[in-house]
């Protein structure tokens, strides 16, 4: 149980470690994945370190290789990111209004998807926020993401096909954290929002694409809390 | 260096950051508790966790029965996993080896 009075850069850092997992072979195959596209292994680690969002990067080797204009390239990448405006206050709301944000301009940074997970679980558990442990929380899958990209750029494919199911059960870590997330943060006033958002997700995926899929459930589900009843 | 990527690279870093940090900025957290952006803002994070998993299994549904049945065993690992230790961490770990063993079993 994380401690409620002491929220330090290495209690980021081991909180952030379950993200560094998952992180590693999701990288390793983007690196593998933009060398076999025709990126040399610079140009693969300069998106993870310059772009760092796993999903547009992968689209980024697509259309680079398809020869996409810049611009429509450049704007493709950034509307996939949109839903991140949402992640920063809604963290803030659950921090309270005594937590400070003086350099959020650092650990924003590393405000992805499952940091922005792992930390509101944090939270919810009882942690204390700190700019401290976020800088940590988000320093390590950051590593893990940059790390992962050079080792897999460098390794080229077929680094773990001899181990297809180290392989399989590596690529499962982020559906688990995922849902492990959802379990820590759940309560039952939060049942109708999770409902509506999966719905929403598959809905989305399935009449038009992964992308919209995602969107239609973050923003359906955070309209289903403006129906219920505040506490 | 490609000089077309870098700029992609830039431009959509430069959005990411600002994305990540500007809604900090200008504190779009504060206002009423029990305000319309409250309550939006407070099922944000469910819905985006819910989100994010459902899209993360939904192409395991589409495949080979081998992976949906490493998925069921997954899936099953993580929630008894939590439900024991109440670990994130140890959950994780969990559903990982056991889509791995499972992988592996039905191999």
């Amino acid at each position: 149980m994380p401690t409620p009075d002491r929220a330090t850069f290495r209690d980021g850092l081991v909180a952030a470690f379950p993200i560094m997992l998952g992180y590693l072979p999701i990288a390793f195959s983007f690196g593998v994945a933009a060398t076999q596209a025709g990126l040399a292994a610079g140009e693969a680690v300069a998106l993870s370190l310059i772009i760092y969002a796993g999903a547009s990067q992968f689209l980024a080797v697509a259309l680079i290789t398809s020869g996409a204009p810049v611009l429509v390239a450049a704007f493709t990448l950034i509307a996939m990111n949109v839903r991140h405006v949402l992640y920063g206050p809604s963290l803030m709301k659950r921090a309270g209004a005594a937590a400070r944000t003086r350099h959020a301009w650092a650990w924003a940074w590393g405000l992805t998807d499952e940091v922005f997970g792992q930390a509101l679980g944090e939270l919810a558990r009882g942690r204390r926020f700190s700019e401290a442990f976020m800088c940590g929380l988000g320093a390590l899958p950051y590593a893990a993401w940059v790390g992962g990209t050079a080792l897999g750029a460098v390794a080229g494919g077929g680094a773990l096909a001899a181990y297809p199911a180290v392989n399989a059960g590596l690529g499962f870590m982020l559906p688990a954290l995922f849902l492990a997330l959802l379990l820590s943060i759940l309560s039952r006033r939060q049942v109708p929002v999770v409902v509506i958002a999966a719905g929403a997700t598959i809905a989305g995926t399935l009449a038009l694409s992964p992308t919209s899929g995602i969107l239609a459930g973050m923003i359906c589900g955070a309209l289903a809390g403006l129906m219920r009843r505040a506490a | 260096m490609n000089l077309d990527i870098l700029i992609i690279a830039l431009m959509a870093g430069v959005a990411n950051w600002a994305f990540r940090f500007l809604p900090l900025r200008f504190d779009l957290s504060a206002g009423h508790p029990d305000g319309l952006m409250s309550r939006f803002l407070a099922a944000t994070g469910p819905a985006a966790i819910c989100t994010l998993f459902v899209a993360s299994i939904l192409p395991g549904l589409k495949v080979l029965p081998k992976d949906a049945g490493a998925l069921v065993a997954g899936l099953t690992a993580v929630c008894a996993a939590f439900a024991v230790f109440r670990s994130v961490a140890g959950a994780t770990f969990a559903g990982a080896a056991a889509y791995a063993l499972a992988f592996w079993a039905l191999g």
